[in-house]
């Protein structure tokens, strides 16, 4: 209500200050303007604020006209007609949808014809018979002054009206360039100075503003046309007032006509060409927008396909690369069935179609899927002892009514080129939801060259176990173990090899050995070598003559085969071995009292190995008491991931651990490795002198004349550590070797057994005895009687004692220098 | 050479030398022996065996002595054995009679030979 109120104020106001200006141009009395901006101004106020500011513009009308007119009551007539034509004007418009912004065509129509000269009409007529009526104008002036009311009323809507509504539309919705507003700026001051120029020239030229006012609507619309519509149709109102140019001189009617005239053309023009253009405008915008709408609609329906089509690229992208995947995987399986020999095939029984691998084909000798399979054709290459067999598993599978895998079988069938091969065959039955058999699956492999290196494998591991001592020799005066681990179940037989050879003169033979290479071959290089030690080490006294001759015949061999091989002699009388060494792992001695050390010797190469002839040289060593000698292959020291060095180091660490005899020895060191570890396979071998102890020793001797060679050594090595003479010395060796003959030649005969040789000294006295448990025989000793001559001859007694469990010797004989040791 | 025993064959005109090295037992006298007998030809009717390097004889090889100087006394040939004085062998020898059969000398004679062509050959036996 307040708003109502300061609105209908405030434009009342407004009212009130154009009317006291417009009266400056009265051209009749002082009433009659011919142009009344008051009612352009009443007629925005009603359209923007609505009717209920009518009282404002009521009271302003009459305040204006009570100075002016004669009566109150002519005042209040005319306010009343100034009232009520703007707003029917205002409602009029409203009536037929005026738009402020007047930019349709028949917005300008509508204000031109129906809110000024219509409407106007109302107050043109009011006030003009008002002033008649008052005697304020005369009969004869009446027409006139009805005309300068209706054409000044007309001509305040039409001027002032519009530029009121293109005030609004100041409110820019964009901002202005500058060059517009340069160019509204020197459009007005062009307007101005020509309107001024052609209002005072004499001549009626006023119509040249027409093309200035064109521009202004064409440029900017009705916020150029209406300012300038006013500007001009004031300057040349005013022109009109002061008698100027063209209306100098001429009678008021011709003024009052040129004046409205040419303000109605120029309104009319302005509106009706700025309107013209902003529906142009608004069209083309449409037009615009329409063609932006299709463009963005274009465009995103473009995007769309673009998208879809990425899409269906990429799925043809990954299809294809599916299928490559495919091709690739099935190109693979394919390669892994050659490379395994494995085929697969799929039966179904119904149709009784088998599928086969392509190596199927190749496994049965065919060209990959040269022929369709069926059951009949899968079996009929199968060798007719395996047949049978095959056909009753399967009948037997077809009765089952679930799934379930056959045990693995092998057949033997029988290719197209003659040759058997051998196969494994796994199998699966597949049954239906009806409980039906329906199909059966598996896979085939070709297994005859596994066994073929199993029969292999089998031979080389008899063979080498052949070629190995079935047990290591029982040798007087020496103690010796050995062992043989081959390396893991599935890896190839190797080469290591030993052997202890028995000289003829007592001493002992040990060589160790190990070709390179493993299976068949390497089994029977190292078999050929062995016995060849064997022939060799009988003919030369030296160890390095032994290893020279190996190497020319490891040279002369067909398939020369690289091998390391350490011999060494022992000789039980001087408790020393003499040692050459071709390329293989030097002993170990270990010492009673927990040293250990590796024998090194002059470095020589392997045998099979360009070496020079004299590469190989002996080297001697004697053996301390209680020492032990350790003899072995790379096995034991050899371990994956570990060095040769750290692996030498270790097996140091382990054999002084190691208490007790050789076998205890040999176990432990075998026991330090896990059945993993072994890479390769080990060949040990322990050897130690027989102990003397306090003067006393006990030697085993084989009952075999070739054990007197190697006892005689013992003794006289014993005899050494007693310090007994020499004469002393050989009628002791004679006598014992006496009483050792007798005990070998007669009781065993061809069969194996064991002398007891005891031999001890004590206060000066040596006793000897000598058992066995076979029987005495005095009827025909091998030396013709001569043996007890010289025993009894040599010793100072001698019992022969014939029991059940055998015959003992027993000799005494005092020393000669009384047993001082 | 490992062997136990080793023996050297030289003809010295009409006498066999036969040098025995090594041990002599059980398990090579009947070699020993045999070879020794293949060293005797006819045309050599004396075999001198040199025991000088023998470091071991014991009954077995006496035995064979015994045996050999037998056959060679049927074959009208002669046995002469060379036996150094101090040699640990002789004691055998000696107790056994065969020194009372066979003649021993302390070292070879060549004034016994014919002619002093030498011709070795030599011979093993295990």
């Amino acid at each position: 209500m307040l708003m109502t109120v300061l609105e209908a104020v405030l434009v009342a106001a407004a009212y009130y200050l154009s009317a006291r200006l417009a009266l400056r141009l009265a051209l009749i009395e002082k009433n009659v303007t011919p142009l009344w901006p008051p009612t352009g101004i009443a007629v925005v106020g009603f359209l923007l604020l609505g009717r209920r500011i009518w009282p404002g513009i009521a009271l302003a009308a009459f305040l204006v006209n009570v100075p002016i007119t004669p009566t109150p009551w002519v005042a209040l007539a005319t306010a009343a007609g100034n009232t009520l034509a703007p707003f029917v004007a205002a409602e009029l418009l409203r009536l037929v949808g005026f738009r402020r912004e007047i930019d349709r065509l028949r917005d300008a129509i509508a204000i031109v014809l129906l809110a000024s000269l219509l409407a106007m009409l109302i107050s043109a007529t009011i006030g003009a018979a008002a002033l008649r009526l008052s005697h304020g104008i005369r009969s004869d002036d009446f027409a006139a002054a009805w005309a300068v009311w209706w054409t000044g009323d007309a001509m305040g809507v039409l001027v002032v009206a519009p530029f009121l509504l293109s005030l609004l539309l100041f409110r820019p919705r964009v901002p202005t360039s500058w060059a517009r507003r340069v160019e509204a700026v020197a459009l007005f001051v062009a307007l101005t100075a020509l309107t001024l120029a052609v209002a005072r020239n004499h001549h009626p030229i006023l119509f040249v503003v027409l093309p200035l006012l064109g521009w202004a609507a064409w440029r900017f619309q009705q916020r150029g046309a209406a300012p300038a519509a006013l500007l001009v149709a004031g300057i040349v109102t005013w022109a009109a007032d002061h008698d100027w140019g063209p209306f100098a001189h001429t009678t008021l009617f011709a003024k009052m006509l040129t004046l409205q005239a040419f303000n109605a053309t120029v309104a009319f023009a302005s509106f009706v060409f700025a309107a013209l253009v902003m529906e142009r405008i608004r069209a083309r915008e449409a037009l615009e927008t329409a063609a932006a709408e299709l463009e963005e609609r274009v465009r995103r329906r473009t995007a769309e396909l673009s998208t879809a089509n990425r899409w269906l690229t990429r799925e043809i992208t990954d299809r294809r690369d599916a299928e490559h995947r495919l091709h690739l995987r099935e190109r693979q399986l394919a390669e892994a069935q050659q490379l395994a020999h494995i085929g697969s095939w799929d039966w179904l029984i119904d149709d009784d179609r088998v599928t086969w691998s392509d190596e199927m084909y190749r496994i049965y000798g065919h060209e990959p899927q040269q022929f369709p399979v069926t059951f009949e054709r899968a079996v009929e290459q199968v060798l007719p002892e395996d047949q049978g067999r095959i056909q009753g598993n399967v009948a037997e599978a077809l009765r089952s009514t679930a799934d379930r895998a056959l045990p693995a079988t092998e057949f033997r069938i029988r290719r197209p080129d003659g040759r058997e091969r051998v196969l494994l065959a796994k199998s699966k039955l597949l049954v239906g939801r009806d409980g039906r058999p329906q199909r059966m699956v598996g896979t085939v492999q070709d297994v005859t060259e596994d066994k073929q290196a199993e029969r292999e494998h089998r031979i080389a591991v008899t063979l080498q176990r052949s070629l190995l001592p079935e047990r290591v020799p029982e040798i007087p005066g020496v103690l010796l173990a050995a062992r043989y681990v081959p390396a893991t179940a599935d890896a190839e037989v190797g080469g290591d090899w030993y052997d202890v050879v028995p000289l003829p003169d007592g001493r002992v033979g040990v060589g160790i050995g190990d070709v390179a290479g493993h299976g068949l071959r390497a089994a029977s290089a190292m078999g050929q070598l062995r016995m060849a030690l064997r022939a060799y080490a009988v003919e030369e006294s030296s160890p390095a003559a032994v290893v020279g001759r190996l190497r020319q015949l490891v040279a002369l061999l067909a398939h020369t085969e690289m091998a390391t091989l350490l011999y060494l002699v022992f000789d039980p009388e001087t408790v020393s071995v003499t040692f050459a060494n071709a390329g293989h792992p030097p002993p170990l001695l270990i010492g009673d009292d927990g040293s250990a050390a590796f024998l090194e010797s002059v470095p020589a190469p392997p045998l099979g190995t360009v070496a020079h002839a004299d590469a190989y040289v002996d080297a001697t060593s004697p053996l301390p008491p209680g020492g032990t000698l350790l003899l072995f292959t790379d096995g034991l020291i050899e371990r994956r991931g570990v060095s040769l060095r750290r692996g030498m180091a270790r097996l140091k660490r382990h054999a002084v651990q190691a208490r007790g005899d050789l076998d205890g020895l040999c176990d432990h060191l075998l026991a330090t490795f896990d059945a993993d570890e072994a890479s390769d396979d080990i060949a040990l071998l322990a050897l130690r002198p027989l102990p003397i102890a306090a003067g006393s020793v006990h030697v085993r001797v084989p009952a075999d004349p070739k054990a007197l060679a190697p006892l005689r050594r013992t003794i006289r090595r014993w005899l050494r550590e007693i310090h007994a003479e020499a004469q002393d010395g050989y009628e002791i060796l004679v006598a014992c070797g006496e009483a050792c003959a007798n005990a070998i030649q007669h009781p065993y005969g061809a069969t194996e057994g064991i002398l007891d040789v005891l031999l001890a000294r004590a206060d000066g006295e040596v006793e000897v005895v000598v058992s066995d448990s076979g029987t005495w025989r005095r009827a025909s000793p091998p030396g013709g009687g001569h043996g007890l001559l010289l025993m009894r001859a040599f010793m100072d007694s001698v019992e022969v004692d014939t029991g059940v469990a055998g015959t003992v010797v027993r000799m005494r004989k005092r020393l000669a220098d009384g047993g001082s040791a | 050479m490992s062997e136990l025993a080793r023996i050297e064959v030289a003809s010295r005109g009409r006498q066999a030398l036969v040098r025995v090295h090594g041990e002599i037992d059980l398990s090579n006298a009947r070699d020993l022996s045999a070879a020794i007998e293949g060293a005797v030809r006819n045309d050599t009717p004396t075999l001198v065996i040199d025991l000088t390097d023998a470091t071991y004889l014991d009954s077995t090889g006496v035995q064979l002595l015994f045996i050999l100087a037998e056959r060679l006394r049927t074959r009208r040939h002669e046995l002469r054995l060379i036996v150094p004085k101090e040699a640990p062998i002789r004691a055998v020898l000696e107790l056994t009679g065969l020194a009372s059969i066979v003649s021993m000398e302390p070292s070879f004679d060549p004034g016994a030979s014919e002619d002093g062509r030498p011709d070795a050959e030599a011979g093993t036996a295990g």
